[in-house]
C-alpha cells in the first residue's frame, strides 16, 4: 500500500501540522506595535443613521389649522438629521410636571432635506396639548429615532400608488409628496385626503402646489362634515374606492383608528390582497375595560418600584403618572423598545408582534398592556 | 463597595449565553453584561407583518435529532435546555446554481446517497468521495481529541490513532481533495457550502470544512420552528434562573486589567464591577483597542490583531411572501446561487458589490404564505468601500434588487409578485446590533495561520492578559452556530480551569 501523503511525504506533513503554531506565532511577531484602529467605516455610519438621541432646537412652529401645529427641529448635537425615509417617525420627549412622556410623530417634512426634520402635531391628549400651548420657538427637546416601516419600496410596491389620509394621518404623506425617491419610483400617485370640513385640510396650500407641479401627482379631497361644490362629500367608501380604481395600487392608510378597520373591511370585500395594502402604526383600545385599581410592580436593572396602575390604562401611562423612567418608543406594541417579562398577573395585552419564543416565556409590551389584576413585571431599566 | 463576581462575561451572544450558564451551572457566581436589549446578539429574529423573520441562523449543524445525537445536542441536554428548544431537520443538503455555466446540482441526505449523487453528477469520482469521507471521521474523531487535551495532544497517540488526520492537518481544503484525485468538478460541488465558513477552498483549513460538512450530511442539519431566539432565551432564561445576573443595555466601557491580570469591568454607565476571570464574546479589535488602558495592553496582543483579517460582512434580504413553496414550485430549503463554482474565482468576485452571490433558505410561513432569507457575503471591505451617508439607502436598496435577481434568475421562480414584506440588512445594521468591526458577520478570515487547527494550538500562549479569555465567532472556532455553541462551553471550562489553578 503506497504511502498517504500530501506532501513530499508523510513524515513531512506531520511535522507541518506540529510546526503549525509556531508558524502562528512567526507571523504575529511580525505584527505591527502601533495602536489598533479603532474607527470603523460600518460602524460610524450605524452611529449617524441610529444616535442613541438628538438634541434639537424648535427652529420654527408653523399654525396650520385652528388646532395642528408644526414644529421644524434643528439638530444641536448632529451637524445634519439622520438620513430618513418618508413614513418614518420620530418619538418626542416631554417633560410636564416632572413626567417624562414619549410619544411617536411622523416626520413631515422632505427626506431630502435634513437639515431640519418637520413634525406636525394636532392638539388631541395631554402632550399634544402641551406642545401646542407650551413649547416656544427656541425650546430645546430630545428626540429618538428616526424609526418606522410605513415607508414606500420599489421592489415591493407597485408602481402606481395610492394614499389614503384621514385628519392629521396625513403627515407621514407630506414627506412622501416631497422625496424625490418616491416620486422618481412611482408612475402615478393619488392622495385621498378626508377631514372634517375645509379647515382642517392640513398642507392644503402645499399639496396643491406640489400636484400643480407634479403631472404623476393626483389629490381628491373629502370633508364629511361640510357640503361644498368645490369638494367631494362624505367618508372614503366603497363607491369612492371603486371609482379612482384599485387594481395594481399599492394603498397606504395614516389616519384615525376606526378609518382603519374601516377601509381595511372595504378592500377585503373588493378582494385586495394584504400585500397592497400598508397602514400606520396604530393599536386599538380595548373596550370594556373599568377604572380598578391596582398595584404594578416593575423589577429593573438595580431597583424594583411599586405604583398604582388601573385596568383602563396601559402599564406604560401608569409609570408614566408615577414619573418612572420606561423603555417606550414607539407606543403601540409594535417596535419591541419596552419588551418586559412578566412576573406574574393577569393582563391584557396585545401580542401579535412579540416573538414566539418570548410568548412561551410571558414577554409583553407594556404600552399595549392592561392590568386585570396586581402585576409585576421585570424590563432593564437603569 | 463595588460588587465582585467569579467571572464577567462581557456580550450575550451564542458563545457568551452558553459561557454564563456552562459557569454558572458549575456553580460560579457570574455577571452577564449585554449592551442590547435581548439575547442572542445575531441569533435573533424580528417581526414584520405576519412574518417573523430569523435574523442569522441558515441551518444548526450538530444538533441531530433524539436518536442520533450531535454534540449540540448533547451539549444542550447538559445544560438542561434541550428539552425547549423546537427542532427541525433538513431533509436534503443543498442545490447549487452556476449561473454563468449554467449548472444545477442537488445533493441528498447521507454519507451513500450523497457519493451516488456524485458519481451521478461526476463519474469517476467515487473513490475520492470515499476516501473524503473516511478522512473526514478521521479528522472528526482527533479534533475531538485535540479538544479533550485543550490542545496538547500526545503525538504517540496521534500517530497510532489519526496518523492521516496529521498529514491533511496542514492543507487546505483544495490541496487535500487534488491530492486525493478527486475531480474538479466533484471538488467544486462538495465545496459548494464554502460561504457558511467564509473562506475559499484555497484558503480554508480541510478539516474545518471537513468536520462541518461530515456532520451536515450526516447527521442532518436543523432548524428552529421558534427561531434562534428560542435558544438565546432559554440560555438567558436558565442561567438568570440558577441565580446568574444578567444586565442588559449594560455595555463595557473599560477592562480593568492590573500588573497584566484582570481586575474588573466598568460599564458605559459607570458602575464597576470586580473579577479575575473575564470571557469576552466580543472582537479582540474592540477589547485591545478600545477597552483596556493603553499601556495595559500587551505589544504581543496588538501584533497579534495587526495580522488578521476581518471576514465577510453580511447582507441580508429578508422576504415574506403571500405564497406557500409548494405555489412558488420551491421544494428545497438551501440553495446556493454562485456565478461559477470556483470558490476562487468567487471569492475574489465577492470583493466588490452586486456580485449577485448568495445563499437562500425558504420555509413556510403557515398555509398560505413562506419566508425566503437571502445572504450574501462581502470581502475586503467591499461595503464600507463604496457606501457614504449620502448614498446609504440606494446601495441598500440596489443590493437587495442584485440578489433577489439572481435567485430568479437561477430557479426560474418569479419572487416580485408575491413579496409582501422585505427588510434589508447590511453591514451597518449589523454594525448596529452586534457592534463588531465593520459590522461583520464571521470574526475573522480563515485563512492561512488564522485557521481553525493553528487558532486551537496556540490558544493558551494568547492569554496575553491573566484572566481574559474570548468566546464567540472571534475566537478560535471560528463563526457558526455550532462552533460558538460549543465554544462558549469550552471557554467557560478553561476559565474554570484558572480557577483552580488560583
Amino acid at each position: 500500500m503506497s504511502e498517504f501523503k500530501i506532501g513530499w511525504n508523510a513524515k513531512m506533513d506531520m511535522l507541518k501540522f506540529k510546526n503549525l503554531g509556531e508558524e502562528r506565532e512567526k507571523i504575529i511577531a511580525e505584527g505591527s506595535s502601533k495602536d489598533l484602529e479603532t474607527i470603523y467605516k460600518s460602524n460610524t455610519l450605524a452611529n449617524l443613521l441610529h444616535p442613541k438621541g438628538i438634541k434639537v432646537k424648535v427652529s420654527k412652529i408653523v399654525k396650520e389649522t385652528d388646532n395642528t401645529k408644526s414644529f421644524y427641529l434643528e439638530p444641536m448635537s448632529l451637524n445634519a438629521m439622520p438620513p430618513f425615509m418618508a413614513g418614518e417617525y420620530i418619538t418626542v420627549l416631554v417633560k410636564i410636571d416632572n413626567r417624562i412622556y414619549k410619544r411617536p410623530y411622523s416626520i413631515s417634512s422632505s427626506p431630502d432635506n435634513l437639515s431640519y426634520y418637520r413634525i406636525t402635531i394636532k392638539q388631541e391628549g395631554v402632550v399634544s396639548t402641551y406642545m401646542l400651548k407650551e413649547i416656544a420657538e427656541g425650546d430645546i427637546l430630545n428626540i429618538l429615532g428616526p424609526f418606522g416601516h410605513f415607508t414606500y419600496s420599489k421592489i415591493r410596491d407597485q408602481k402606481d400608488v395610492l394614499l389614503i389620509a384621514g385628519g392629521s394621518g396625513i403627515t407621514p404623506f407630506m414627506s412622501y409628496l416631497q422625496s424625490s425617491y418616491f416620486l422618481k419610483n412611482i408612475n402615478s400617485v393619488t392622495l385621498l385626503y378626508g377631514a372634517k370640513n375645509e379647515f382642517e385640510l392640513i398642507f392644503k396650500k402645499e399639496i396643491d402646489a406640489i400636484a400643480s407641479q407634479n403631472p404623476k401627482v393626483k389629490v381628491a379631497y373629502i370633508l364629511s362634515e361640510e357640503k361644498r361644490s368645490d369638494y367631494e362629500y362624505g367618508f372614503i367608501d366603497e363607491e369612492k374606492l371603486r371609482r379612482i380604481g384599485l387594481e395594481n395600487k399599492s394603498i397606504f392608510l395614516s389616519g384615525p383608528v376606526p378609518m382603519y378597520f374601516y377601509i381595511s373591511e372595504t378592500l377585503k370585500k373588493l378582494d385586495i390582497p394584504n400585500k397592497y395594502i400598508r397602514h400606520e402604526i396604530f393599536t386599538e383600545t380595548p373596550e370594556n375595560l373599568e377604572n380598578k385599581q391596582f398595584t404594578l410592580t416593575v423589577k429593573m436593572l438595580d431597583k424594583t418600584i411599586t405604583i398604582p396602575c388601573q385596568e383602563n390604562e396601559t402599564l406604560i401611562t401608569s409609570m408614566e403618572k408615577a414619573r418612572a423612567k420606561t423603555l417606550v418608543h414607539c407606543t403601540v406594541g409594535i417596535c419591541g423598545f419596552c419588551r418586559s417579562k412578566l412576573l406574574s398577573g393577569e393582563v391584557k395585552t396585545d401580542n401579535s408582534h412579540i416573538r414566539m419564543a418570548d410568548k412561551e416565556e410571558n414577554y409583553i409590551h407594556p404600552c399595549v398592556t392592561y392590568p386585570l389584576s396586581d402585576v409585576v413585571i421585570e424590563v432593564p431599566i437603569k | 463597595m463595588h460588587r465582585e463576581f467569579d467571572a464577567i462575561v462581557i456580550g450575550a451572544g451564542n458563545g457568551g449565553l452558553v459561557a454564563a450558564l456552562t459557569l454558572q451551572k458549575q456553580g460560579k457566581k457570574v455577571l452577564l453584561l449585554e449592551k442590547g436589549r435581548v439575547p442572542g446578539g445575531f441569533a435573533t429574529s424580528f417581526i414584520r407583518g405576519r412574518f417573523e423573520f430569523e435574523a442569522s441562523l441558515h441551518e444548526l449543524c450538530e444538533y441531530g435529532t433524539a436518536e442520533n445525537k450531535g454534540e449540540v445536542y448533547e451539549l444542550f441536554e447538559n445544560l438542561g435546555i434541550a428539552q425547549k428548544i423546537h427542532a427541525k431537520v433538513v431533509p436534503e443538503t443543498f442545490a447549487v446554481y452556476a449561473l454563468k455555466t449554467n449548472e444545477f446540482y442537488e445533493m441528498p441526505m447521507g454519507e451513500e446517497a450523497f457519493i451516488a449523487k456524485m458519481e451521478e453528477y461526476v463519474p469517476g469520482s467515487k473513490e475520492s468521495m470515499q476516501t473524503f469521507f473516511s478522512l473526514c471521521r478521521e479528522v472528526k474523531e482527533a479534533l475531538k481529541y485535540l479538544n479533550e487535551t485543550k490542545g496538547h495532544p500526545e503525538t504517540e497517540v496521534l500517530m497510532s490513532k489519526y496518523p492521516r488526520f496529521m498529514v491533511v492537518a496542514p492543507y487546505s481544503l483544495l490541496t487535500v481533495l487534488k491530492k486525493i484525485g478527486m475531480p474538479k468538478k466533484a471538488i467544486q460541488i462538495l465545496s459548494t457550502y464554502w460561504t457558511y465558513l467564509g473562506s475559499p477552498a484555497s484558503k480554508l483549513s480541510f478539516c474545518h470544512y471537513a468536520s462541518m460538512i461530515y456532520s451536515y450530511i450526516t447527521k442532518g442539519p436543523v432548524t428552529l420552528e421558534n427561531r434562534s431566539h428560542e435558544v438565546s432565551l432559554t440560555l438567558s432564561e436558565e442561567f438568570a434562573s440558577l441565580g446568574g445576573v444578567v444586565k442588559y443595555l449594560t455595555g463595557v466601557k473599560e477592562i480593568l486589567v492590573e500588573n497584566g491580570e484582570v481586575t474588573g469591568v466598568i460599564t458605559q454607565d459607570n458602575q464597576k464591577f470586580l473579577t479575575k476571570h473575564i470571557i469576552a464574546n466580543i472582537s479582540p479589535n474592540e477589547v485591545y483597542g478600545k477597552m483596556i488602558e493603553k499601556e495595559n495592553v500587551p505589544v504581543k496582543a496588538k501584533k497579534l490583531v495587526s495580522q488578521r483579517t476581518l471576514g465577510a460582512q453580511g447582507v441580508c434580504v429578508y422576504l415574506g411572501l403571500n405564497k406557500t413553496k409548494e405555489q412558488l414550485g420551491l421544494s428545497k430549503y438551501a440553495y446556493f446561487v454562485y456565478e461559477t463554482l470556483d470558490s476562487d474565482v468567487e471569492f475574489k468576485r465577492m470583493h466588490s458589490l452586486y456580485n449577485g452571490n448568495l445563499a437562500a433558505t425558504i420555509t413556510d410561513n403557515g398555509e398560505d404564505s413562506s419566508i425566503l432569507c437571502l445572504t450574501s457575503l462581502l470581502f475586503g471591505n467591499a461595503f464600507s468601500r463604496e457606501v457614504t451617508k449620502e448614498n446609504y439607502f440606494a446601495i441598500k436598496e440596489q443590493l437587495a434588487e442584485d440578489l433577489i435577481t439572481s435567485f430568479e434568475k437561477a430557479t426560474h421562480v418569479s419572487l416580485r409578485d408575491a413579496i409582501e414584506e422585505i427588510e434589508i440588512a447590511t453591514p451597518v445594521t449589523f454594525a448596529r446590533y452586534g457592534g463588531h468591526p465593520e459590522g461583520t458577520i464571521y470574526g475573522y478570515l480563515a485563512s492561512g495561520s488564522d485557521n481553525l487547527l493553528p487558532r486551537v494550538m496556540n490558544e493558551e500562549k494568547e492569554v496575553y492578559i491573566k484572566g481574559l479569555r474570548f468566546c464567540g465567532g472571534f475566537s478560535s472556532r471560528l463563526l457558526g452556530y455550532s462552533s460558538t455553541y460549543i465554544n462558549g462551553r469550552d471557554e467557560a471550562m478553561k476559565t474554570i480551569g484558572d480557577m483552580k489553578n488560583e
